[in-house]
């Protein structure tokens, strides 16, 4: 076997080397980089599908709690509206309570007047009565004469219609 | 397939096929061996020469020499097929193999390397450099089973520069062949010369550099492995028997010597090639040049679509 001399150049030994250099970056760009960088690709795209979702998560809960509060101060403004109306009813209700009362007790109170009224009326009307017969009975007594009572009292009557 | 399904890492299948590509890996290194061990024919003293020519062809212009450097090449080559396919075995996105980390550790080291160093317009060239420092650096690390370095070869290296060369080139080319022109004879017309010269020192010198790192390093290895049997024959010589024969100085300096030359050296060179492609290449795009050049191109492919309308 013969040895090459220490510096020897062939041109066909220089492109072998050149060709080699060339298989090899196919070989590692085709059996190393693609394989891995698709990996991370791949898990790169699964992290960034994971933070889409945490996000889209979040995002949901925050227009959740937007939508509770909301609700919520809807809520509080519609009983504070139903506490204000039954408030407003009550009040309403009893003036009126409080009217009907007041014009009762007045009713009341004329229906007494008015009963007074005739008591007296018909206190009188007696008075009138009993004055006319004993008038009459006196008269008759005084007279000793029978009279017609009748005429009598009418006549006494007329009289009493007179003073008033 | 959209998304490979989680591999059943101790199945028996799957440990076939792994041990089948570590096979891959170490085969090659050792028919080397063998294939050297058979071919290298005795001899004493000092030897230094070049690689051990395997087979001769005839071809034009020259004759085609099969040496140690491409037998040694291809193999490492396979062995770096085998050291791919195997890093790359059971990929998934949940990273169930720790070699899945190395895989990723080494991709995504080259792709920053290559993004800071030449700029994202060449992001693409990730696996050119990777291929790079891989071939120099095991080519050089082969030495260490006593196999000839490709790379102290100046063909092998030369092939390589040669490339990097021409990729030197396509993009120096991108700002016009007459502004390429002009550019030699700035910034006086005297300079041209030299600015020719240094267009072609480059492959050579980065070629040499590497050639002459490794070589250098082996013959070194070498003197100090004679001188040192020349010592252990002249000192411990009066041993009895076979013992006699026994360079035991030989052994334990020559392991140190070599972690130097052989391993950092080795490397390092790998590094140091990987880094000049990177810049040579990187800093041999006119930037100015090839934009002016796209909109004039741009301008008179509006005016023909106008006058052809």
């Amino acid at each position: 076997m013969q040895n090459l001399s220490v510096i020897s150049v062939n041109i066909w030994n220089v492109l072998i080397s050149l060709v080699n250099l060339l298989i090899l970056t196919w070989i590692v760009k085709k059996f190393l980089f693609k394989p891995v960088m698709k990996i991370i690709n791949t898990r790169r795209e699964a992290i960034d599908a994971d933070y889409a979702q945490a996000k889209a998560a979040r995002e949901q809960a925050e227009e959740n709690r937007l939508n509770y509060e909301a609700a919520m101060s809807a809520a509080r403004q519609t009983s504070d509206q139903i506490i204000a109306e039954a408030t407003r009813t009550a009040e309403y209700r009893s003036n009126e309570i409080v009217a009907a009362a007041r014009d009762k007790a007045t009713d009341i109170r004329r229906q007494a007047e008015a009963d007074a009224e005739l008591e007296r009326k018909k206190a009188e009307d007696d008075m009138k009565h009993e004055i006319a017969d004993v008038s009459a009975r006196l008269t008759g007594k005084l007279l000793e004469r029978e009279i017609n009572e009748e005429d009598h009292r009418a006549l006494i009557d007329s009289f009493l219609n007179d003073l008033d | 397939m959209t998304e490979a399904a989680t591999p059943d890492v101790k199945s028996t299948r799957f440990r076939a096929v792994d041990g089948a590509l570590i096979a891959m890996m170490i085969l090659p290194i050792l028919a080397l061996i063998v294939l050297k061990v058979l071919f290298t024919p005795a001899a004493d003293g000092v030897q230094i020469a070049g690689a051990m020519i395997y087979a001769e062809f005839e071809a034009p212009v020259m004759p085609v020499i099969i040496t140690e450097s491409q037998i040694n090449t291809w193999a490492v080559m396979i062995s770096i097929l085998g050291l791919c396919l195997y890093l790359t075995h059971g990929l998934t996105a949940k990273a169930v193999c720790r070699r899945q980390l190395i895989a990723e550790w080494i991709v995504e080291k080259c792709q920053g390397l290559v993004n800071s160093n030449m700029g994202d317009y060449f992001s693409a060239w990730a696996p050119f450099i990777a291929a790079i420092m891989a071939l120099s650096a095991f080519s050089s690390l082969i030495c260490l089973f006593g196999l000839f370095s490709p790379t102290g070869d100046v063909n092998v290296t030369f092939g390589w520069a040669l490339l990097v060369f021409f990729l030197i080139m396509y993009y120096k080319f991108r700002g016009g062949l007459w502004n390429y022109f002009i550019g030699l004879f700035k910034p006086i017309p005297v300079f041209a010369p030299m600015n020719l010269i240094g267009e072609f020192s480059t492959p050579i010198s980065m070629a040499f550099r590497h050639y002459g790192n490794v070589l250098s390093g082996a013959v070194i290895s070498a003197l100090i492995g004679s001188a040192l049997s020349g010592l252990s024959k002249s000192l411990l010589g009066w041993l009895p028997g076979f013992l006699g024969d026994i360079p035991f100085l030989r052994i334990g300096l020559p392991a140190v010597l070599s972690i130097y030359f052989d391993v950092f050296s080795g490397v390092m060179q790998a590094f140091i090639f990987a880094m000049l492609t990177m810049l040579n290449v990187s800093g041999a795009v006119p930037w100015e040049e090839w934009a002016a050049r796209r909109e004039k191109r741009k301008k008179l492919k509006e005016k023909l679509s106008k006058s052809a309308a």
